[in-house]
């Protein structure tokens, strides 16, 4: 064995690999760092560190087998949830989602607009002979033409001028056309010019050959971080969770806010304001019943399955590649399947039973389907493990109890199941976790539907926690990540007490010693 | 510092060198590009139409980023930042809202002809609070064929309903009247205006009606009661609560009319039905019909145009690409659906059906306003309530009249929070 | 015979109407696929008209590069599980076999971070991707090497758990007994444990293999470009236009997707079965 295991090459092998792991984070760090994604380069630098350490070093003997698996951990799983940590104390939602620095200039621009007949030119950009941006206006239809810089406007003589078919000016005395290209390089030039026009109005550009007129309506302060309406003389300052309000009346709101820090007050609302509260309640037993029934329906079925299974059986062959279809079969396509056959006017459940049920409007069928949808997708796995246990666990067991007198009840309870049960429960925890957060199912089975929304019900009635955040985060209306955020650490909470209860209660973790 | 560990990092050095090259960026093109995203319908009919004609602005190039389908299209650019985000965004006229609101979509302002080619119900779909985003190009808009095989012309609601009831066996009918274009809200509310019903109601001069009541409970509830339910108040089968498998049965001839929507009426014409049997949804009464959304989609500006130095470029594209009249019918020669632009629709290469949905679209329309359908203060949006109240109404027997009154309520709630931000 | 009637009778009942169960489904999936109309609800369980539009469609259409959605996923499902499981192994085998501090809390963070409702994951993610590709643009948001790190990443719990559970099922004495031997934990590792558990490894990689395979919503964020889109981002594709759903390419797509899976499970199937358990009953 010794041979075969030559250790200069092992070794040589070895250095290979750290070392090319080492140079590619190496490169990562320097070009994050020269990006100035400080976060990322810090992370990066602190997992070369690690390795060079673990690897080069006999240091910790675990963490040369745990530290890839925690750099990627770390890096994927565990900082999107720190992540996520951090977004629930933010105004984070629909409204408030860029930077405070951000949404100054975005109010600064939508407060900038067009007068009232939306006048615009047809343009060519240029410059005058200093060198400055300057534009060469023509308005056909009114025939009026001039030249204007940022600070002067010229007016030329309609009479004089060279125009196109359109009426357009093609050409001005000291006034030098941009080619596309040169245009393109002062992109960002170009659109932050005020071209002069009249001390209220000012002329912005609009594409490469259109210009509006303009006019300021929102003026901001930076000294006093406030927004001034010029028109109507409205003040509005910032009201402390991420928006400029209105002094005189609060509840007007510019448009947009930004994200700000508020804290606690995404969690306070999960508990105070029963708009949220309510539906959540709901929601988080609905997700207890339903990741519970369906590990238990999934392992029932498989267990029956599996003794059925379990001796000479006529076509056992058959039957089995035919249970473990499910499966094997891309879950996405198997989900939207069954959405099409729970249909109450055209779907092959109704067709086949003869029956006219709204599966997927009544709150109780719809989770029934829901279910039986799960236990399709999901018995195979649990058969495949209990046909495996069940061949694993000696005949001499079952056989010696049977001489004793046992009845075949007697022998399943006492001998089988506690030594199945030894095997699958950690795989039965998995599973409950998995189903805890099992998106799919919902969001392509029903989309947590239906709800009784006239009755006042914001959530749906299948609706699981994991769907239920994903339409706050990220549904068609309004949304609000810094409450789903509050949300996901809450059943975090919660579902981590119970688990390491259970755990502790189960000693699912101590069988491992 | 022995010899190994010297010649170790000798071998990270060099193979640090090795990983370089891999990682380097290719450099960028000398012409400016504006990136445009769309989704899997759109871009690669936009991308055809470049392919023939690609010099819409000089010195640009435009290119197109196709998503996977139009809810991954929606999930990036929630997600899209300047950094990888689009210079040019192709949605649906709801985004303005929440495009705005989170500090996504810029202000354009078009030119003069550009905005003369556009009906201001067009363009009052791109803007939020005055300001507009972007330039409409095409309608979404349902219609109500029916099957001439089958039955004739209708004149009424009341008469499509004897039809059904009376053949009901006898054709082996599923349904009479059923949605299946735009779900049970978009393809739907057509049902619930020949009832009687409207999310709000505008007033002759286009604005919405701040105080007109939009669901009068107690007729939608009477009408509902004579042609929608049985005399004990269950559904009588003519107009069923889901759009699921409506355009299947309505194709394989078991259902006389349905609501289909103008981005798939080529797959009416293939299998044979004829586009002028395109009508709106019949009313209670001879000579009304009931009135269904007619938006616009829209190629919307981004903010991050501006951050990528190419605010003016992609300006230049919607006025002189998305907006001209040879853009839009370039584009919907491919594309297929009714065109926003005025002068495109008289266009001799734009399809009858598509001219007859734009005109319908233009004609016989309410206007989709996202600030008041999407619920502004993020409880309850129109997109929910409608195929509630369907549900409620038609699969769990409740009163039609106390459903009626709690939608009512909750479309109140709607406009008087949606006005202010028009 | 009176045995078999007593034994197997009701075995071959019951196991019959679960195959009706398993089959129902997918025979109606063969249905729409090869119905010309492609719908996924029946008017009738015997097909009218069969049609290979569909299938045609797949492979006939520039707009839709479906072997090569076929070739990404598997390349990339197959890289993940195979890397996700050499690496997971790894931490496997120190949780189930070392001692060390913190072994029990860091046995159940792992767990923990499991039940963690991740999907909001879903902007943080896109944030750090956005920025890898900022500075490396070959790995970061929109690529398929971005994609898999997020995918190794996410594996990695779920695969150290389950590895964890099988590699305790390992009987102790052969790695005592190379312990004995002078062997270090390294040594134990590659020489007696990675041999032994084996089939353990190829199921959990399977099992990853599955699970990348039909994986959408990240995937369809990262991978834009239609040339490397994964077979799940396709399939969702016909189905999420803005109204519009194409059943029958749908279907026909996701059976010829299946193919390979089911090929894999079938001619395995022995060894599945052995290695999902492997020795995990102590005798």
């Amino acid at each position: 064995m010794e041979k075969l295991f030559n250790r200069k090459v092992t070794v040589t092998l070895k250095y290979l690999v750290v070392a090319f792991v080492s140079s590619l984070m190496l490169m990562l760090i320097m070009s994050s760092f020269a990006k100035r994604e400080y976060a990322i380069s810090g992370f990066l630098t602190i997992g070369l560190i690690a390795i060079a350490l673990t690897y080069l070093t006999n240091y910790s003997i675990p963490m040369k087998f745990f530290l890839p698996g925690m750099l990627f951990l770390f890096a994927f799983v565990v900082g999107p949830i720190l992540y996520t940590v951090a977004m629930s104390g933010f105004q984070y939602s629909t409204g408030n989602y860029i930077s405070k620095p951000d949404a100054i200039s975005r109010i600064i621009a939508t407060g900038i607009r067009p007068d009232a007949n939306q006048t615009t030119f047809d343009i060519i950009v240029g410059e005058d002979s200093a060198k400055n941006l300057e534009i060469l206006a023509s308005d056909p239809t009114n025939k009026v033409y001039f030249l204007s810089t940022a600070t002067t406007k010229t007016d030329l003589d309609p009479t004089v001028l060279a125009v196109d078919e359109n009426g357009d000016a093609t050409k001005a005395p000291g006034f030098h056309p941009l080619t596309p290209d040169q245009q393109n390089a002062v992109d960002q030039k170009i659109a932050d010019t005020r071209f002069a026009y009249s001390s209220a109005y000012f002329i912005t550009i609009e594409g490469s050959n259109v210009a509006s007129l303009k006019s300021q309506t929102l003026m901001y302060n930076s000294s006093t971080d406030t927004f001034t309406n010029v028109q109507t003389g409205a003040i509005y300052k910032d009201n402390g969770v991420g928006d400029y309000a209105n002094v005189a009346n609060k509840v007007e709101l510019l448009q947009p806010g930004w994200r700000a820090p508020i804290w606690f007050s995404n969690y306070t609302k999960l508990f105070t304001d029963p708009q949220i509260r309510k539906p959540l309640v709901k929601v988080f037993i609905w997700t207890m019943v339903f990741a519970s029934l369906t590990v238990l329906t999934q392992f029932a079925l498989g267990l029956l399955v599996a003794m059925i299974m379990n001796r000479k059986l006529f076509g056992r062959r058959i039957y089995r590649s035919i249970f473990i279809l499910p499966y094997a079969m891309p879950s996405i396509m198997s989900i939207l399947i069954w959405g099409g056959m729970f249909d109450t006017e055209f779907g092959a459940i109704n067709h086949l039973f003869g029956t006219h049920v709204h599966w997927f409007q009544n709150a109780m069928y719809a989770r029934a389907a829901v279910i039986i949808v799960n236990l399709w997708l999901g018995f195979p796995y649990f058969y495949l493990i209990c046909s495996g246990a069940l061949q694993a666990i000696p005949a001499e067991l079952s056989e010696a109890a049977a001489i004793d007198g046992a009845t075949n009840r007697q022998i399943f309870r006492k001998i089988t199941m506690p030594l199945l049960l030894q095997v699958v429960s950690p795989l039965l925890v998995a599973s409950f976790a998995f189903n805890f957060n099992n998106f799919n199912i919902i969001y392509l089975l029903t989309g947590g539907g239906p709800s009784n929304t006239l009755g006042g019900d914001v959530a749906g009635s299948t609706d699981i926690l994991i769907s239920y955040t994903y339409k706050i985060a990220f549904g068609a209306g309004t949304q609000n990540l810094g409450l789903a955020s509050a949300i996901s650490v809450v059943i975090f909470v919660i579902i981590a007490s119970i688990s390491l209860y259970g755990i502790r209660r189960s000693k699912v973790l101590e069988s491992f010693k | 510092m022995n010899k190994k560990k010297l010649s170790f990092v000798g071998v990270v050095a060099s193979a640090a060198l090795v990983v370089s090259a891999l990682l380097v960026p290719s450099a960028n093109a000398a012409n400016k590009t504006v990136i445009v995203w769309a989704d899997n319908t759109r871009g690669p009919n936009l991308q055809t139409v470049l392919a023939a004609k690609s010099d819409w602005v000089p010195g640009i190039t435009i290119k197109i980023v196709t998503f996977s389908g139009f809810d991954a299209l929606k999930t990036a650019f929630d997600n899209a930042t300047a950094l990888t985000g689009p210079d040019i965004v192709v949605g649906a006229n709801d985004w303005v809202p929440t495009g705005a609101k989170q500090g996504k979509l810029a202000p354009v302002t078009l030119s003069s002809s550009v905005r003369a080619s556009f009906t201001s119900n067009n363009l009052g779909d791109l803007t939020y609070k005055g300001v507009l985003y972007g330039v409409p190009l095409d309608y979404n808009n349902v219609g109500m064929i029916y099957n001439s095989k089958l039955t004739g012309k209708p004149l009424t609601l009341g008469q499509m309903v004897n039809f059904y009831l009376a053949n009901k066996t006898a054709d082996k009918l599923t349904a009479g009247l059923c949605v299946a274009g735009g779900g049970m809200s978009f393809g739907g509310v057509s049902v619930l205006s020949a009832l009687g019903g409207a999310p709000y109601v505008m007033t002759p001069n286009g604005s919405v009606s701040a105080t007109a009541d939009p669901v009068p409970a107690a007729t939608v509830a009477a009408n509902i009661n004579k042609f929608l339910l049985d005399k004990k108040g269950k559904s009588n089968g003519f107009f069923p609560a889901t759009d699921t498998g409506c355009k299947t049965a309505f194709l394989a001839g078991t259902v006389p009319y349905a609501i289909i929507g103008n981005w798939e009426w080529t797959d009416y014409a293939k299998a044979g039905f004829d586009m002028s049997t395109l009508m709106p949804v019949p009313g209670v009464n001879h000579g009304q019909y009931g009135s269904a959304f007619a938006s616009v989609s829209g190629a919307m500006l981004t903010v991050f145009a501006a951050a990528h130095g190419v605010d003016q470029g992609a300006k230049s594209v919607l006025n002189n690409f998305f907006g001209s009249a040879a853009g839009a019918v370039a584009y919907q020669n491919v594309e297929l659906r009714p065109p926003a632009n005025k002068k495109a629709q008289k266009d001799a290469s734009v399809t009858a059906a598509q001219k007859g949905f734009g005109k319908s679209g233009a004609m016989a329309g309410i206007p989709q306003i996202g600030a008041i359908l999407n619920g502004a203060t993020g409880g309850k949006s129109f997109w929910d309530l409608l195929p509630a109240f369907w549900t409620d109404v038609l699969v769990n027997g409740k009163d039609p009249l106390t459903s009626a009154q709690k939608l009512d309520t909750f479309f109140q709630a709607n406009i008087a929070a949606g006005i202010p931000q028009l | 015979m009176k045995k078999f009637l007593k034994e197997d009778l009701w075995r071959h009942a019951i196991a019959l109407v679960i195959c009706f169960f398993v089959l129902f489904p997918i025979y109606l999936v063969f249905l729409s696929a090869l119905s010309p109309s492609g719908s996924l609800q029946v008017t009738s369980f015997i097909p009218k008209a069969i049609s290979l539009r569909n299938f045609h469609m797949l492979f006939s259409s520039p707009l839709i590069p479906y072997l090569t959605w076929m070739k990404n996923s598997i390349v990339i499902a197959g890289i993940v599980a195979i890397l996700s499981v050499v690496i997971g192994a790894a931490s496997a085998f120190a949780f189930s076999r070392l001692r060390f501090k913190g072994k029990k809390q860091g046995l159940q963070l792992l767990l923990l971070v499991q039940m963690f409702p991740a999907i909001l994951s879903l902007s943080a993610v896109y944030v750090i991707m956005e920025r890898v590709y900022s500075f490396a643009p070959r790995i970061g948001l929109g690529t398929q090497p971005g994609l898999l790190l997020v995918y190794m990443g996410g594996a990695m719990g779920v695969n150290i758990w389950l590895l964890k559970g099988f590699v305790d099922s390992i009987p102790l004495e052969l790695d005592e007994a190379a312990r004995v031997d002078g062997a270090s934990a390294v040594q134990t590792y590659w020489l007696i444990f990675v041999p032994l558990a084996a089939p353990v490894l190829a199921v959990v990689s399977l099992l990853s293999f599955i699970g990348t395979f039909n994986e959408f919503i990240l995937a369809r964020l990262f991978l834009v470009d239609m040339h490397a889109r994964t077979v799940a981002v396709g399939l969702q594709g016909f189905i999420s236009g803005q109204y519009v759903s194409n059943w029958g390419p749908f279907a026909a797509g996701s059976i010829i997707a299946s193919i390979p899976l089911v090929a894999i499970f079938l001619s395995l199937q022995k060894y599945i079965i052995s290695g999902l358990t492997a020795g995990s009953v102590k005798g």
